[in-house]
C-alpha cells in the first residue's frame, strides 16, 4: 500500500490534511519557530478561505505573539496580495495559511522574509532546525506585542501595483465580457472588483462566495474548469479566468469555452511581457519549449530551473529576470509587480493583449508554435528510483541530459522530463514533440523502460 | 535541586510566569484537552484580564477549542464572574478564564468552568489533565471545525442578575471609593455609574496591560498604598479593592483604616447566615477563628478544608446548595449561593454595602464590633524532603490540643491555634497562627524556630 502523505514538514514548510495530521500544535510551534527567526517586528498574517483557516491563523498569532512580534491581521486575501503587502510594509516577515491548490482537507504555511519573498534554500533550512531543536524565544507578558487588523490597503496596495504595468485605460475602453471562478477561494473577495471597477470589464462569475466551500478540484486545469467553460459559451464571453483557492495561480478559457493548456497562457504572458520589457525568462524544466520559441522572437535567454515556485523565483532574481514561471501550474511571475506567481498580472496582460491586437484570446494562442504534451505518473517502489533512472538514460544514449531535479531526456524534436514527487512515492512524466505521434511513442518508451 | 516555581499544572488549572514558566504551547495543548475532554453541544466561553500575555494565550486558546470543533464566544476583557455568569445564560458547554488574579503581571493563568459556569470537581480537573499528559486530542476534521464570535454586553447582563439580587437603589446613596489595580472591576464599576446610578470614585482605573499600579493582591497592606489615604479626603463611607480578575475584594473603613483580609469572609458570614439559605460556612483551615464566634453567635457552624480552591470546590459539592450560607477564605475570596458559588469581589462588596444599609452602621462600627484576633503569618524557604518529619515533630510537641492532619498540621486549642503547611504556589513552608484578645508571639517565634530548624 502506497505512503500516504498526509502530514509533510521539511524545507518548503508545513503541509498537511488538517485534523489528526496538520494540528494547531503543529501550526503554532512552526509560526514560534518562524517568529523568533525574523524577530520581534511586524509580521502579516493572512489566508485562503479553507474552513480550517481561521482556526490555523489563531495558532499562527498565538505562536507569533509568543516570539515577540507584532501581527498584522490581513483575513482572507490571495497569497500574491500578502506578499506584495508584507514587502511594501517592511514587515518583518509575513505569512499565508494556504494549501494553494490542494483539496479542502488540506492546509500549509507559506511563509515570507521581509521583501515579501520565500527564503532561499538556505534560510528555510536554519528555520526548520529552529524549529527542530524547539529554539524559539518565549516572550514575557511585557514583550507581548498586539494583533492589528488591515483589510482594505492590501487588496489596493496590489493592484496599484499591477496598474503601474498595464494600460487600464485601453482595457477598460474595450469593456470585455469576462467569465470567471474564483472556487470561492479568496480571489473571491478582490476578482470581481479587480475585473470591473479596475478594468471596466462586464463580470460572469461563479464560485465568488469566500464563505462556502470549494465547489470543484481545486487546480484549475482544463479537466477541472468545465463549468468556466460553460459559463463562457452561455454568455458569450469574451474570456474565462479560472483561479486557485490563493489566487496566485491562473487558468484561461478562450472565447469559445475551450481551456488553454496552461504552458499556452504562460507562452502569451511571456509575451507580451517581452513586447514591452527588455530581459530574460525563467520557467522550471517542465514548461514546454513554446517558451523557448517566444523569448528566440525577442532574441531572449531561457533559463531552466528545478520545478517548484521558490526554485523559479530564486533564479529570476539571480538572473535578473522579467517573466518567469512554470507552465502546467499556472504560475506566472512578473518581478516588477512582485516576484511571486500572480493571476492578476496574468489576467491585465491578457487582456491589455486582447485589447492592444484586436484579437480575441483563441486567436493569440492559435498563433503559438504548435506543440503536443503528455502528463502523467507512474508509481515506483522506495530503493529502486537510482536504477529506473539509470536504465533511462542507457535507453536514450544520444539524449543530452539534464540531472538537475530528477532526469529529462533532450532529443533532437522532443524532450521528457521525469521526477519523483515530493509528496508520493510517484515519478512525474512529461513529454512534449512537435507532432501528436512522436509524443505519444516517446511518452510510451518511457513508461515502458520504467514499468519493465 | 531547586525548583522554580514559574509552571504549575494542576487540578485548579495552569499557572506560570509567561515566556520562563508558562509557554504558548503549554496553552494551546490545554485549550485542546479541554476542548477533548467536554461534550459537544453549546458553544465554550473565553474571556481575559488585561495582562499583555493574554493577548497571546487567548489566539492559543482559540485556535484549540475550535480545532476541537467547539464554538467559541469570546467576551473580551471581562472578570472572572462575569464568565461564569455568560456560560449559564449562553447554555454554554464550559468555559475558560485567562487571567492572574492577584498575582503580578508577568503571571498568567488559566481557570476551566463546566456547564454552569462552575469550577470542574476534582474528578473532572483529574480526567482533564490526563487527557493533557496523555496529549491525544480529539481535533475535528476539515469541515466539522468550530467558528469564534465576540460577544459585548457580558457585563450589563451580568449586572442585570446582580441588580435583582440586591437592593441598588438603597446602595446608592454610599459615596465609595475603588482602587480598581487596573483590573476588569473598573469595566464594571463604570457601567454601574452610567447604566444603574451609582456614583463610584475610581482610581487606577485605567485598564493595563504591563505595570499594575501596585501589587494586585487583596491585602490590608496593599489597601493601606493608596486607597486608605485618600478615605477621609473624599469622605467616602468605604473603599473597596479588587484584584486583576475582580474575583477577591478588600476593604478599608470610613475612617481610612485597612482592614484586614481575614475580616471579609467573617463579616459577611455576620450578615448572610441570618438569609439563608443554609447555616454551613466552608472555608480552609488557616481561615481565622472569629469565623466560628460569628457562626455561634449567629447559629452557623464553619466547615473546614485543606487550603486551596479546589478543596473548597470538593466540599460544596458534598453538600446540598441550600444548606450552604457561605464560603470563603481569608484572603478576600468568597462566594454565595446565590450567585453559583463562584469567588465575586463585586458581589461581596455590594452584600458589604448591604450590610451598612440594613443595619444603618457605619463600616467602621461594623469591623469594630468584633473581638480582637491577632493573627501572625511567616514563611520558611523550603526543604522538600524533611516536610513530613517537621510535621511528626511539631504534632508530638503540641499533642495537647485539637489535631487536623488534612493539610499540613492544624492545632487548635480553645484561644489559639496555628497551622504548618507547605504553600501551594510559593516553594515556601507557611506559619500562621492566632489568637483571641493578644498576639500569640511566643508561640508563633518557638514554631518558626522549629521550622527554621528544618531548614537548610
Amino acid at each position: 500500500m502506497p505512503r500516504e502523505h498526509l502530514l509533510k514538514i521539511g524545507v518548503s514548510g508545513i503541509r498537511g490534511v488538517v485534523g489528526e495530521f496538520l494540528t494547531p500544535s503543529l501550526a503554532l510551534a512552526f509560526a514560534q519557530a518562524f517568529g523568533s527567526y525574523v524577530g520581534p517586528g511586524r509580521v502579516v498574517v493572512g489566508r485562503d478561505t479553507r474552513t480550517s483557516g481561521p482556526m490555523l491563523q489563531h495558532a499562527v498569532q498565538c505562536g507569533l505573539l509568543a516570539a515577540g512580534c507584532e501581527v498584522v491581521d490581513v483575513g482572507v486575501l490571495p497569497t500574491p496580495t500578502i506578499q506584495i503587502y508584507t514587502g511594501a510594509t517592511r514587515a518583518r516577515g509575513g505569512l499565508a495559511i494556504t494549501a494553494s491548490h490542494n483539496p479542502p482537507e488540506y492546509n500549509a504555511l507559506k511563509l515570507f522574509n521581509s521583501h515579501g519573498l520565500f527564503f532561499n534554500t538556505y534560510e528555510r533550512t536554519e528555520l526548520l532546525d529552529i524549529y527542530h531543536q524547539s529554539d524559539f524565544h518565549q516572550a514575557e507578558n511585557d514583550e507581548i506585542r498586539r494583533v492589528s487588523h488591515d483589510y482594505e490597503v492590501p487588496r489596493r496596495m496590489h493592484v496599484e501595483c499591477v496598474l503601474q504595468h498595464v494600460d487600464a485605460e485601453r482595457i477598460r475602453a474595450r469593456g470585455f465580457r469576462v467569465g470567471l471562478d474564483a472556487v470561492n477561494g479568496a480571489g473571491s473577495v478582490m476578482t470581481p472588483g479587480f475585473l470591473t471597477d479596475t478594468l471596466g470589464c462586464e463580470l460572469h462569475a461563479i464560485s465568488i462566495d469566500p464563505t462556502k466551500i470549494f465547489p470543484r478540484v481545486a487546480e484549475p486545469r482544463p479537466d477541472t474548469l468545465g463549468d468556466l467553460a460553460q459559463l463562457v459559451r452561455d454568455r458569450r464571453c469574451d474570456i474565462g479566468f479560472g483561479q486557485d483557492p490563493d489566487g496566485d495561480r491562473l487558468a484561461v478559457a478562450d472565447e469559445n469555452g475551450n481551456v488553454l493548456d496552461n504552458d499556452d497562457v504562460l507562452a502569451l504572458v511571456v509575451d507580451a511581457a517581452l513586447e514591452r520589457h527588455a530581459g530574460d525568462v525563467v520557467v522550471n524544466l517542465t514548461t514546454s519549449s513554446v517558451v523557448d520559441d517566444i523569448a528566440r522572437l525577442h532574441g531572449r535567454r531561457v533559463f531552466r530551473t528545478p520545478v517548484g515556485e521558490a526554485n523559479v523565483v530564486e533564479t529570476m532574481q539571480a538572473v535578473k529576470a522579467v517573466i518567469g514561471g512554470e507552465g502546467s501550474n499556472g504560475g506566472i511571475i512578473f518581478p516588477p509587480v512582485h516576484l511571486c506567481r500572480d493571476s492578476y498580472t496574468g489576467m491585465a496582460f491578457l487582456l491589455e493583449r486582447m485589447a492592444a491586437t484586436g484579437c480575441t484570446i483563441g486567436e493569440l494562442a492559435a498563433r503559438l508554435p504548435r506543440y503536443y504534451r503528455k502528463l502523467g505518473k507512474v508509481a515506483f517502489e522506495h530503493g529502486k528510483l537510482g536504477p529506473l533512472m539509470q536504465s533511462l538514460e542507457e535507453h536514450f544514449p544520444n539524449a543530452k541530459l539534464d540531472r538537475s531535479d530528477g532526469l529529462k531526456l533532450i532529443l533532437d524534436d522532443a524532450w521528457i522530463h521525469v521526477r519523483a514527487s515530493n509528496t508520493e512515492p510517484l515519478l512525474r512524466l512529461a513529454a512534449e514533440a512537435r507532432s501528436e505521434d512522436r509524443v505519444e511513442q516517446l511518452y510510451g518508451d518511457v513508461h515502458r523502460a520504467l514499468e519493465s | 535541586m531547586r525548583v522554580q516555581k514559574s509552571l504549575r499544572i494542576s487540578h485548579v488549572g495552569l499557572r506560570g510566569v509567561v515566556g520562563s514558566g508558562m509557554t504558548a504551547a503549554h496553552v494551546l495543548d490545554f485549550a485542546a484537552a479541554f476542548g477533548t475532554f467536554l461534550e459537544s453541544g453549546g458553544p465554550v466561553v473565553i474571556g481575559r484580564d488585561p495582562r499583555a500575555s493574554g493577548i497571546m494565550i487567548r489566539e492559543g486558546i482559540v485556535a484549540g477549542l475550535l480545532a476541537c470543533g467547539h464554538d467559541v464566544v469570546d467576551l473580551g476583557v471581562v472578570s472572572t464572574p462575569v464568565i461564569q455568569h455568560s456560560v449559564n445564560r449562553l447554555n454554554a458547554s464550559g468555559a475558560i478564564s485567562i487571567g492572574a488574579s492577584h498575582n503580578a503581571a508577568e503571571w498568567n493563568a488559566l481557570k476551566f468552568f463546566g456547564p454552569g459556569g462552575t469550577y470542574l470537581s476534582t474528578a473532572q480537573a483529574g480526567e482533564l489533565l490526563d487527557i493533557y499528559h496523555l496529549r491525544k486530542f480529539n481535533f475535528a476534521d476539515w469541515d466539522r471545525i468550530g467558528s469564534l464570535r465576540a460577544e459585548s454586553g457580558a457585563i450589563d447582563r451580568y449586572l442585570e442578575e446582580l441588580s435583582r439580587a440586591f437592593d441598588f437603589d438603597a446602595l446608592q446613596r454610599f459615596k465609595v471609593l475603588v482602587d480598581c489595580c487596573n483590573g476588569t472591576s473598573s469595566l464594571i464599576l463604570k457601567r454601574l455609574n452610567e447604566q444603574f446610578g451609582f456614583g463610584f470614585i475610581l482610581i487606577n482605573e485605567q485598564i493595563e496591560g504591563v505595570a499594575f499600579a501596585h501589587e494586585p493582591s487583596t491585602t490590608a497592606k496593599t489597601v493601606a498604598l493608596q486607597l486608605a489615604p485618600l478615605i477621609k479626603a473624599v469622605g467616602a463611607d468605604a473603599g473597596f479593592l479588587f484584584d486583576v480578575d475582580s474575583d477577591r475584594v478588600a476593604l478599608a473603613t470610613d475612617e481610612g483604616r485597612p482592614v484586614s483580609e481575614e475580616l471579609v469572609l467573617p463579616i459577611l458570614s455576620d450578615y448572610l447566615l441570618p438569609r439563608g439559605p443554609g447555616k454551613l460556612i466552608v472555608t480552609n483551615l488557616s481561615t481565622t477563628a472569629l469565623l466560628d464566634e460569628v457562626a455561634r453567635n449567629r447559629g452557623g457552624r464553619v466547615v473546614r478544608v485543606p487550603v486551596g480552591r479546589q478543596a473548597a470546590i470538593d466540599a460544596l459539592a458534598a453538600y446540598r446548595p441550600e444548606q450552604i450560607a457561605v464560603a470563603g477564605e481569608g484572603t478576600g475570596a468568597v462566594m454565595m449561593p446565590q450567585f453559583r458559588f463562584v469567588y465575586d469581589g463585586i458581589a461581596s462588596m455590594l452584600a458589604v454595602l448591604s450590610m451598612m444599609s440594613g443595619t444603618g452602621r457605619k463600616l467602621s462600627e461594623i469591623v469594630d464590633s468584633y473581638p480582637r484576633y491577632c493573627i501572625l503569618k511567616g514563611e520558611v524557604p523550603l526543604v522538600t524532603q524533611e516536610v513530613p518529619a517537621l510535621l511528626v515533630d511539631l504534632q508530638q510537641r503540641y499533642s495537647g490540643g485539637t489535631v487536623s492532619m488534612i493539610d499540613g498540621l492544624r492545632v487548635e486549642w480553645p484561644d489559639r491555634w496555628f497551622h504548618v503547611r507547605v504553600s501551594n504556589t510559593e516553594p515556601v513552608v507557611r506559619v500562621i497562627c492566632e489568637q483571641r484578645g493578644s498576639p500569640p508571639t511566643a508561640l508563633y517565634e518557638t514554631l518558626m524556630d522549629t521550622v527554621r530548624s528544618y531548614a537548610a
